[in-house]
């Protein structure tokens, strides 16, 4: 006897369905349910409903020999398939997946590999995987544009209707629609107008249908029970209509079986999230957690209350009687609006208004954090957790190093191809906190086309390097993936360039391309001169030694020239009134870079402006004076300042009048590490000579560690020399 | 045909009004002549049975939604933003469609006191015959009150703080105590505060927290679109050259975009291509700005430049948009010019000219 069929349409993780699925499962209590997911990835689906687990978590399923192609399978605490997977498993009933097999998705060419990463900045790719529905999600802007209707139909029929948020419409729509009715029977009732519209089914669109309708028909047929089955709403009617097995299986020719791999992997919201650069409306993570959280007398007042609390920790002043204020806005504004309840664009319309003073820049200083959220995933620690350490044996076994717990020197020479293949590895793993190569002479190595490591491998590196799992499925993902995490996190542009370098040297060129965009937005904002020119020693070793690693610095060198103009517009300004502290840490910028402008030769333009930075400087009255005579010595050095102008400079600045203090500040400036200009120029010298006479044994005998310092960097045979000219 | 220059909203659009109000078929707050959703239908365009009703603003419908929303509840509303944004004009038309009565207005200015918002005394009747209602001067927002109407406060941050502080009690309480006489206005329904302020311009008092957080903001922003702001700009320039008779130039739309695309680049902080960030400086920048940078360049044009508006003509006016900060915003101009203007070749004649001003 067939069983009968309840076909429920959700929402991907939408809370909204979750709800209702559940309520409906309690009524039909179903012998079986079916679930639209990889079939071969059945076995691993009780384990979500383990307390171990705390969503969101992805499943992941690659060919065994290949991780970087892994399909993801998000779930987070309000996806309905979640919620249908725990009540199964808590009234003991079978639960499996019905939808094509991991293999279908493996796509053979390696060009299009069907990962979450790789789709940002190709529509076709990401138009591929929005068909593969929301399982495949990611954190690019791209996603919600190629909303399309297989993918969430429900969001698209709310855009029509002018909603920014697909639940606030699932709310207003389908639960609130005044002819009372089962929700999903509403739900299928539009579908099935959608899909009556002419369209075109995809190749694999109607090969999973297919394999869903088999799967169901098969567990009908040995169930004794009522069946239940939860897919995408899109598929509903597809799935019930009826279609002859043989048909049905025709259509399931040609995949190329392959081994499969599959495990649990954590999550976060960010990557639950269609945007992570939360612009306008999209359906967000925080906003749908909230929404399954809260129950629903209360949901608009805590909402407004967690606004509130974001807005606080921003350092906003927010009063309780503005909260009210701002949750009546809402009202009044959703009855003008005609909607039943405030939804999330109300809220967010009424926030901006009463709380944020009108001021939409304060509403995106908290976005992110209210929208997207910060969760991340636990799960199990006894899940195989294989693809990272997978992908490192291989990679392993690719650059002919094993890991080994006794330390071992490698030296490598960037030019060959398996030198530069070992250090982007040894380089990756660090950025993945594995420090399995410490680099021996750091400073050095950005100059030379060869490194040194020493090797040493520790067990415990094999459970940090899984626990990168949450960036990316391969080593090169993860690392690409932590590396942007930290670039997003970072305020400063020192430490950005830093980042950007390592992105550099361990070849991850869309962390670096994000790097170089984060780093141009800074430099925009910033007016700081001391974080301009921190960013630039940096980014002038990527330029001149990038060639070692086959990088394209076009962009970064339009960036370098441009953080450098900054700096030089805002150095004369920079260095007025700085304490001695500031001062000494200024000098060693100041030189750094210009040491780094110098040896760039093909940017002549910034070379002039760099230079007139530094007669700015002299010039300038109230410029400190250690930093006023390091950019006379630099003048000085390059030729830009005559011997004459520099023995007048020198005098007037040694001169009685001026203060001891002052003085000796810019003879340290202009001497320090430059004694033996003494022993050439005569003029300087003489300056100098009459300078210290002069001085009151007070402030000689203050100022003797400066004239040592000067002084002792000459050697004996300098020394000798200079007492021989000034006494000879 | 009157002889009135200009006569008020609720006059000029009667007919509108009148139309909308026939097929208005939605709840009406009291004391409102119209329903909510009308009011957004009259302000920003549609239809009203047969009759066409025209759009008075042109922007965001979100911005007014909220507006009008605000204008429902009790709260009262403050329309935010720099100048020539429309704030006055959209103020005038939600009263007109709400109260049917946009001419309660208070003109707020440096020199408005107490008196000017509150009421004031007929000192003849004071002496005559001490304090009563009859010796009272009442103020457009003490009629308002009465007779449950809108009251527009123009400028509000023009006024010094403590007079704006009066207001304190008007919004939260609904209610004018007049101690002299020991007793008090009590706002009639339908009664409602509008103020426009201007948040960065130079001799704005800031608003005090308490009276800040009484009202709902609505910040009007500047046009979105550059093909719009360019004809704004293009219809406001030969206007005025019209009436102060200056021959306006062949080539003015486009020196317009080209001048628009610094304004907004500088007023936006980030270039046109979205690939650079800027730094903005502390002028606004406006679209009024630019109307007056062309025509200042125009006059200069025509009187100095043999009728050619170039980017000679228009350099010493940009500057003086742009530098309000003689030391900050010269650092933010001349960042810009350096790294932005210097490597476009159809700028060369702005970076040069404004370069040497600089």
């Amino acid at each position: 006897m067939a069983a009968p069929v309840s076909y429920f349409g959700i929402r991907h993780h939408g809370p909204g369905s979750a709800r209702r699925l559940v309520e409906a499962l309690d009524e039909v209590r179903p012998h079986e349910v079916l679930i639209e997911g990889p079939a071969d990835l059945s076995h691993l689906l009780p384990m979500l409903a383990s307390p171990q687990i705390k969503p969101p978590v992805a499943l992941l399923g690659y060919p065994a020999n290949m991780p970087e192609k892994t399909v993801f399978w998000p779930f987070a605490e309000y996806s309905p398939e979640y919620r249908a997977v725990v009540w199964a498993v808590q009234n003991s009933v079978p639960v499996r997946f019905i939808d094509l097999p991991v293999y279908w998705r493996i796509e053979p060419d390696a060009q299009d590999p069907i990962e979450p990463e790789a789709g940002e900045g190709d529509p076709a790719e990401t138009e591929e995987q929005q068909t593969l529905e929301q399982e495949a999600t990611d954190t690019s802007g791209q996603k919600h544009q190629a909303n399309s209707l297989s993918g969430d139909p429900i969001g698209v029929l709310a855009e029509l209707a002018g909603y920014e948020d697909g639940e606030s419409w699932w709310q207003d729509v389908i639960e609130e629609n005044p002819a009372p009715g089962p929700v999903f029977e509403a739900v299928e009732q539009a579908i099935t107008a959608l899909r009556a519209q002419e369209f075109e089914l995809s190749e694999r669109e109607a090969a999973r249908e297919a394999h869903m309708r088999l799967e169901i028909r098969k567990t009908v047929k040995d169930t004794d029970g009522p069946v239940a089955v939860v897919c995408g709403a899109w598929h509903v009617p597809a799935l019930k209509a009826k279609h002859a097995a043989k048909d049905d299986r025709a259509l399931l020719k040609g995949a190329p079986k392959q081994k499969i791999s599959a495990t649990w992997a954590p999550w976060t919201s960010p990557r639950l999230s269609f945007a992570s650069g939360y612009g306008a409306g999209v359906a967000a993570p925080g906003w749908n957690q909230h929404l399954w959280t809260a129950d629903d007398d209360t949901k608009v007042t805590r909402w407004v209350a967690r606004i509130a609390r974001a807005l606080r920790g921003q350092g906003q002043v927010v009063s309780t009687a503005s909260l009210i204020e701002a949750e009546r806005l809402a009202t009044s504004l959703a009855s003008i609006r005609r909607r039943p309840q405030p939804g999330y664009e109300e809220l967010r319309d009424a926030a901006v208004s009463c709380l944020c003073f009108g001021n939409g820049l304060i509403w995106q200083t908290i976005a992110t954090e209210l929208l997207i959220g910060s969760e991340t995933g636990e799960i199990p620690d006894d899940v195989p957790m294989a693809p990272l350490l997978e992908d490192l044996q291989r990679q392993q076994k690719k650059a002919k190093l094993k890991p080994e717990a006794l330390e071992r020197d490698l030296s490598l020479d960037l030019r060959s191809d398996s030198g530069l293949f070992r250090s982007t590895l040894l380089h990756r793993l660090t950025i993945l906190s594995v420090p399995w190569g410490r680099p021996l002479d750091p400073g050095k190595s950005r100059g030379t086309f060869r490194e040194r490591w020493m090797l040493a491998w520790e067990p415990e590196y094999a459970v940090e390097l899984v626990e990168n799992l949450i960036y990316g499925a391969t080593i090169e993902q993860a690392a690409s993936g932590r590396l942007q995490a930290k670039l997003e996190d970072c305020r400063e542009l020192g430490p950005l360039a830093d980042l950007v370098f390592n992105a550099m040297t361990a070849q991850l060129p869309e962390a670096a391309a994000r790097g170089v965009q984060l780093l141009g937005d800074r430099a925009g904002q910033t007016s700081d001169c001391n974080e301009l020119l921190s960013a630039l020693p940096a980014l002038a070793d990527i330029l001149r030694y990038g060639a070692a690693r086959e990088l394209d610095t076009v962009q970064l060198g339009t960036l370098f020239e441009r953080i450098a103009t900054q700096g030089a517009l805002a150095l004369p300004y920079a260095v007025r009134g700085l304490d001695t502290e500031t001062s000494e840490a200024m000098r060693a910028k100041i030189q750094a870079v210009n040491n780094a402008i110098g040896l760039l030769d093909d940017l002549k333009d910034l070379q002039q402006a760099w230079q007139n930075a530094l007669h700015a400087i002299v010039d300038e009255a109230h410029a400190n004076r250690l930093i006023s005579g390091l950019a006379a010595r630099l003048l000085y050095e390059a030729d830009l300042m005559t011997s004459d102008n520099a023995v007048d400079l020198l005098a007037r600045m040694l001169s009685p009048g001026t203060e001891t203090k002052d003085a000796a500040a810019f003879f340290a400036g202009f001497l320090e590490g430059a004694g033996q200009r003494l022993l050439y120029d005569e003029g300087l010298r003489a300056c100098v000579d009459a300078w210290l006479i002069g001085l009151e044994e007070d402030a000689f005998t203050e100022h003797l560690p400066l004239f040592r310092r000067v002084f002792s960097q000459m050697d004996k045979s300098e020394r000798r020399r200079l007492m021989d000219a000034l006494f000879g | 045909m009157s002889d009135t220059l200009r006569r008020p909203a609720e006059i000029t659009y009667a007919a509108e009004i009148e139309a909308l109000k026939a097929v208005d078929d939605h709840p009406k707050p009291q004391g409102w002549v119209l329903s909510p959703q009308s009011v957004i239908t009259y302000v920003m365009g549609g239809k009203a049975g047969s009759v066409e009703i025209s759009a008075k603003y042109v922007g965001n419908r979100r911005l007014i939604e909220t507006a009008v929303a605000t204008l429902a509840t009790d709260r009262a509303l403050l329309l935010l933003g720099v100048p020539g944004t429309a704030k006055s004009w959209v103020s005038e038309h939600l009263a007109a469609a709400i109260s049917g009565n946009s001419t309660l207005v208070i003109q707020c200015t440096a020199g408005t006191d107490e008196n000017q918002v509150r009421y004031g005394w007929n000192y003849a009747q004071l002496l005559a015959h001490g304090p009563s209602r009859e010796a009272l001067v009442p103020t457009p927002l003490f009629r308002a009150m009465e007779s449950g109407k809108l009251c527009r406060l123009e400028e509000l941050t023009r006024m010094g703080s403590d007079v704006q502080d009066t207001l304190i009690t008007v919004l939260s309480e609904k209610m004018l105590p007049i101690p002299e006489l020991n007793d008090a206005v009590f706002a009639n329904r339908g009664f409602n505060v509008i103020a426009t302020a201007n948040d960065r311009d130079k001799g704005v008092n800031e608003l005090s927290a308490a009276l800040k957080r009484r009202f709902n903001v609505v910040v009007l922003p500047l046009p979105d679109d550059m093909d719009e702001e360019i004809a704004i700009v293009t219809k406001r320039v030969g206007e005025m050259a019209n009436s102060l008779d200056l021959p306006a130039p062949k080539n003015v739309a486009e020196e317009v975009t080209r001048l628009l695309s610094i304004f907004r680049e500088l007023r936006s902080g980030e270039t046109l291509d979205g690939k650079t960030t800027l730094k903005k400086p502390s002028g606004n920048l406006s679209t009024a700005e630019a109307i007056a940078v062309t025509v200042g360049g125009l006059s200069h044009a025509a009187y100095f430049n043999k009728g050619t508006l170039s980017a000679y003509s228009l350099a010493p006016n940009v500057i003086g948009a742009v530098l309000k900060d003689p030391v900050q915003d010269k650092v933010v101009l001349e960042e810009y010019l350096e790294t932005v203007l210097k490597k476009r070749r159809d700028y060369s004649d702005y970076y040069q000219a404004l370069t040497e001003l600089v």
